[in-house]
């Protein structure tokens, strides 16, 4: 098995200059390569280096094609070739040899079919005049060799010019150096595969050449050669620079600001102004603790004259009691499991840890090293149910290294991770962690799992193996050093111990990074839990510096959430500014969110003052009490709570729909709010005040806001319609609002 | 998190996949291209055919069904006697007198099976196409792959302004939507259509709310919604998209048709009989009403298909007279009003029933044979497809296994079954792994 250990190249954004791109390409025009250029017969070829990346290019093993699990048409490659070895039976041996013709090469099937010569599904992939034509028929003249131990590996890539600076229609190339364990270099710009992640701004072609679009910006690309993964980010640059003194009006709350501003400055782009109190009271509440502001506390805070309120705002919703519940139904989405496989007492055991974690503001080390190292009774202890779940190594593994360290690296389960460095050894060596556990009880009996589970580490478990070569893995922390086993201690607590310290470069960057997501609708590194060299964050040093503020104050996400809602950028206005409009990664505006279903769900039994009946919960209970996707709610269905039958760790659709449109509508379940004898919306029709009064309080009610005049005309003529009835009338006023996108959305 | 479009409409999270798929050997460009030729044809595939499908969960037993033995021992005949049906040599269940004498209309397929006798694994690969990448228990509502519904909701997307994907009256187990989006999940008609002031819930007016007072409270929506939307595409504004929505919505409430079909009221009472006065006979009459209007894919739940007891008693005091009322009728229905061609009927549970009936009086579960009832689209009427062995142990002749069917069932909907898609991480899947269409559908 191959071992690639490339340099994981985060190459900043720099408005480098032209010339200095041309003396960089010129020098490494000027590399040298030391071995496998030449294809003449006398030259062995490498399988590894010259076959298996060629065929790679060729797109053979493709998920789609030779790679997918019954291979097709009998001929089955290993994805993106980690399994060399198989490859080359596949190749060579398979099928008592009929893909390879040693008496006459050019008659392979192999090259007969790649050439589509015979009929070939996948069409022609190369020409016989072409470099992979002549290689592979080289090779198979030489009698198709394994390479032995002499041939060099693979040890990494370069890609020059590390630093692309283009100008709108501009192209440049990109060279991409291997290096090899003697040492010795090679270029295999050629045969490495390319991917742009904006190619209207920057397009990328088969041989790495970069081709700028008409607009300005910068995007990221990945070339990937046999596993190993260089990125550069060309960069267009602003038309007009901007300058420190155009960001002098531009508030600084805290550091993470002037982190923004710089990247903003470089690209060109201006920042919205601040939103009002109202919008500020509104979105940081529902953002914060999941709930509309009262009218109480809107009036009192659009009254306050202090400087100071938005700050003091933001410690009084952080006490909130709604906090711990709104968190922990973010949290259920990532570790809660199914209940009908794992059992609904160890889900509803899980969710109180959650919420009491939520509650006493556990610092989030803290709360990992509880969940990750649980041991004990699933029908006593909520975090066993996780492990319960997670009841494999490979398991576990997978799960621990996408929500704790923000990094997917389920692929690697079953091979080499497409577009990263990730190995199956680097997965089966995180499982090895969850190696010296064991259990007794019933285990999984769906869908009742009735009967209670023990899981405690024990020095004597089986440990994990490779799954080809068999090995039995040490544990070993990705990116980092093989925590070998010590007798008497769970490795899980050394992986936690690993996983926490200050210094770790995943942990507290994954958790700052999803905290922000929640608040700004955006992470830095987008999606949230998958890092990786090729999809690299907006602004590197925001996200340093909030995971290093975060462990600096001890892990304390109410800290972490203080610090992102004080920011300017998280006060700023929705609407944007001529030269932030096309952004949404870098923080120039705020981004407009549909609420979460649980949160619009409360929203509206706040508003109206009635509630849902939830099965299993006590009337009166908030939907973001419940505490699985089972309990019964249409509403929640629509508004994109996940499938209660999927396998988290789920990510929500937030995408408008015309279900959830209607169910706003029409549902009957909503017009039995608005109609409740006890409700709010009664309240208002009997209440005595005057028209403009009441429709204040709705205004502040459902908005945190006061109608503008305008608003409250129409709004009191509604209500004052002749033959048309007060109930039925204030009924339809808030039904309007509620379907109103202001209602809907936070922004 | 906010899928997010660029001008030229490919989402971040489909640069991820795209990503991917580039690094498979395929041109980024290329890629990009035939992207955007899939996401043209999305919502405007031409096929016009619907499905209805009927889902008997738990695992109706063959042999009470579509698959009696006569000849075999009484201990594996059971009590009910066979009759002849409309084709000659064939033979159903006593139970089922209506639908054998419509044979002719129908095909069986009596040679479907697989190796899960759990009811969680047999309901996923009946329901997918795809087995469960591990065992999971009897009880287990999984999903690791989208159900046939929530990919035709996928492929097709909203067809004036309907839900694709309607369930009566729950989801079916294994019936979600997976990596495909929670915008997949079907849209559950709850209720018994059987009961007097039913209404199907949000695509219709509330029961107390009359049109004008529906199209005041628009009016006053339409005055009061005043936050400004961001018009430029590059913005990327949600408030867009939910704009459409309730354009959507709002047709929807305004088309006579779509309205009408909602209401089973309307229906001629001789058809209501037609389908039986029962919950399932007047969910397949709402199922057809829907399938009129342009709903894709319907599903007709019906639990309580796993008789490990007492099993002759309950089909003999109930469920067989439900089964064979309600289905003839949507046959012989849709025949009548022409849509037996655009309207795919399926009925299956997820395996088939033991051989040996048990102390109890049951059978329990067997996925070695099963039948599936196929109308409609073209399906060959009076078909009898493949065969189990004398006894009724094993598919015999013909056997096919589900992602046969799964093939099948696409093709018919006209959605390409060998596609790949891909998951959130990037993973390309195959829609269906493998199969092949079960040919004596296709003639």
């Amino acid at each position: 098995m191959l071992r690639f250990t490339p340099e994981r190249q985060f190459l900043k954004a720099s408005l480098f200059p032209l010339a200095g791109l041309l003396c960089l390409l010129a020098t490494i025009l000027g590399a040298s390569a030391s071995y496998g250029e030449s294809t003449e017969a006398a030259t062995p070829v490498s399988f590894l280096n010259e076959i298996m990346p060629r065929l790679t290019k060729a797109g053979c093993n493709a998920g789609a094609c030779h790679s997918k699990p019954e291979g097709q048409n009998n001929f089955k490659l290993s994805v993106f070739g980690y399994d060399p070895q198989l490859d080359f039976n596949e190749i060579v041996n398979d099928a008592r040899g009929r893909r390879v013709f040693f008496a006459a090469p050019e008659e392979s099937l192999l090259l007969q079919k790649a050439t589509g010569k015979l009929p070939h599904e996948g069409g022609s992939r190369f020409s016989e005049d072409s470099e992979t034509y002549k290689t592979v028929l080289n090779w198979l003249r030489q009698g198709a060799p394994f390479d032995g131990p002499e041939v060099p590996r693979l040890s990494g890539i370069t890609v020059n010019p590390g630093q692309v600076v283009l100008e709108p229609g501009a192209s440049a190339s990109l060279k991409v150096t291997a290096s090899f364990s003697d040492g010795s270099t090679r270029d295999v710009t050629a045969m490495t595969l390319y991917a742009s992640n904006d190619k209207d701004l920057v397009s990328v072609g088969e041989t790495g050449e970069l081709q700028a679009g008409k607009n300005r910006g910068e995007a990221v690309v990945v070339a990937n050669y046999m596993g190993a993964v260089a990125v550069v980010r060309p960069v267009i640059p602003p038309h007009k620079r901007l300058s420190d003194a155009d960001f002098k009006a531009a508030p600084v709350q805290n550091e993470a600001d002037r982190f923004i501003y710089k990247r903003l400055e470089g690209l060109g782009i201006l920042p919205s102004g601040l939103c009002s109190d109202a919008e500020f009271l509104r979105r940081s509440t529902l953002d914060c603790i999941g709930r509309l502001p009262t009218v109480e506390e809107a009036t009192a805070f659009l009254a306050d004259a202090s400087p100071h309120k938005r700050s003091q705002w933001i410690g009084k919703i952080l006490a909130d009691p709604n906090y711990a519940d709104h968190w922990a139904v973010k949290w259920g989405d990532l570790i809660r499991p199914n209940p009908v496989r794992v059992g609904v007492k160890p889900v509803y055991l899980l969710d109180l840890w959650l919420r009491d974690a939520f509650r006493q503001n556990l610092p989030y080390d803290v709360m990992v090293r509880e969940l990750l190292t649980a041991q004990g009774s699933s029908h006593k202890s909520g975090p066993v149910a996780v492990i319960r779940d997670k009841r494999e190594p490979v398991d576990a593994s997978g799960f621990v290294s996408q929500i704790f360290l923000g990094v997917r690296m389920e692929c690697a389960k079953c091979h080499h991770h497409p577009s990263e460095k990730w190995t199956q050894e680097d997965y089966f060596q995180l499982a090895a962690f969850f190696g010296k556990l064991r259990s007794r009880g019933q285990g999984i009996s769906a869908p009742i799992s009735g009967e209670a589970e023990i899981w405690w580490y024990d020095a004597s478990g089986k440990g994990v193996t490779h799954p080809i070569s068999e090995a039995v893995m040490v544990p070993k922390v990705p990116d980092g050093p093989e925590i070998p086993y010590v007798e008497g201690v769970d490795p899980r607590k050394q992986l936690v111990e690993w996983m926490v310290r200050p210094e770790n470069p995943f942990f507290a960057r994954a958790i700052v990074n999803r905290i922000w997501n929640e608040f700004l609708g955006k992470g830095i590194v987008d999606p949230v839990d998958d890092f990786r060299a090729s999809n690299p964050p907006s602004n590197p040093e925001l996200l340093d510096w909030l995971a290093a503020d975060l462990t600096a104050h001890h892990y304390d996400l109410k800290h972490l959430m203080r610090t992102i809602m004080e920011t300017a950028a998280y006060q700023r206005s929705s609407l944007p500014h001529p030269s932030n409009t096309a952004d949404q990664r870098n923080f120039a505006r705020s981004l407009r969110k549909r609420l979460p279903a649980e949160v619009l769900l409360d929203a509206v039994g706040d508003l109206t003052g009635s509630r849902e009946a939830f099965g299993g919960l006590p009337p009166g209970a908030r939907a973001v009490h419940t505490w699985n996707h089972r309990m019964g709610s249409d509403f929640m269905d629509a508004f994109g709570r996940p499938n209660a039958s999927l396998e988290c760790p789920c990510e929500r659709e937030r995408k408008p729909t015309v279900v959830q449109s209607l169910h706003l509508m029409n549902s009957p379940a909503l017009q039995t709010k608005l109609a409740a004898p006890k409700g709010r919306v009664a309240g208002w029709v009997a209440s005595a005040k005057p028209l403009e009064e009441t429709v204040k309080e709705i205004y502040l009610a459902a908005y945190a806001r006061y109608p503008d005049p305008s608003e409250t005309q129409a709004a009191v003529a509604h209500l004052g319609r002749e033959g048309a009835s007060r109930n039925e009338s204030m009924q339809d006023l808030v039904w309007a609002l509620v379907n109103t996108a202001e209602f809907v959305f936070n922004h | 998190m906010e899928p997010s479009f660029n001008c030229n409409g490919i989402g971040r999270r489909n640069f991820l996949q795209l990503g991917f798929g580039a690094l498979g050997g395929l041109g980024f460009t290329e890629l990009l291209q035939r992207r955007a030729e899939a996401a043209k044809a999305k919502g405007t595939s031409t096929s016009n055919v619907n499905c209805i499908l009927i889902w008997l969960d738990g695992g109706p037993s063959h042999y009470e069904t579509f698959d009696p033995k006569p000849d075999a021992p009484a201990d594996i005949r059971g009590e009910f006697k066979s009759i002849p049906t409309a084709i000659p040599g064939v033979h159903f269940s006593e139970i089922l007198p209506t639908l054998a004498k419509i044979a002719d209309k129908f095909a069986v397929v009596r040679s479907i099976c697989h190796k899960d006798p759990n009811h969680g694994g047999g309901n996923h690969y009946l329901m997918t196409g795809a087995p469960t990448p591990v065992p999971v228990g009897c009880g287990a509502f999984v999903s690791y792959h989208p159900s046939f519904g929530s990919m035709v909701s996928h492929e097709r997307g909203v067809r004036n302004g309907l839900p694709a994907y309607v369930s009566l009256p729950s989801m079916a187990r294994s019936g979600g939507p997976n990596f495909l989006g929670a915008q997949h999940s079907p849209f559950v008609i709850s209720g018994d259509p059987n009961q007097t002031g039913f209404r199907v819930r949000d695509v219709t007016l509330p029961a107390d709310i009359s049109e004008g007072r529906a199209s005041s409270r628009n009016a006053l929506l339409s005055s009061l919604d005043r936050m400004q939307r961001i018009q430029e595409a590059a913005a990327e504004d949600p408030l867009v998209g939910f704009d459409q929505s309730y354009k959507q919505g709002f047709n929807l409430l305004a088309s006579q048709p779509a309205q009408a079909a909602f209401d089973l009221s309307k229906e001629p009472e001789a058809i209501r009989k037609l389908y039986g006065e029962t919950d399932f006979g007047q969910r397949l009459l709402l199922a057809r009403r829907l399938a009129e209007v342009g709903v894709s894919f319907t599903v007709a739940y019906w639990g309580g298909w796993d008789n490990h007891r007492t099993l002759f008693k309950t089909y003999r005091e109930g469920f067989g007279q439900k089964l064979d009322q309600g289905l003839s009728g949507l046959i012989i229905d849709l025949e009548q009003r022409g849509m037996l061609d655009s309207t795919l009927v399926v009925c299956l549970g997820e395996f088939g029933r033991t051989p040996k009936v048990n102390k109890d009086a049951g059978r329990d579960h067997w996925p070695g044979a099963m039948s599936v009832f196929m109308a409609g689209a073209g399906i060959p009427k009076g078909a009898i497809i493949g065969a189990t062995d004398p006894k009724g142990y094993y598919a015999s002749e013909n056997i096919y296994t589900p992602e046969d069917f799964a093939v099948s069932l696409y093709s018919k909907l006209g959605v390409d079954p060998h596609q790949t898609l891909h998951t959130n991480s990037g993973r390309p899947v195959q829609l269906v792994n493998g199969g092949r269409q079960i040919k004596e559908l296709f003639v």
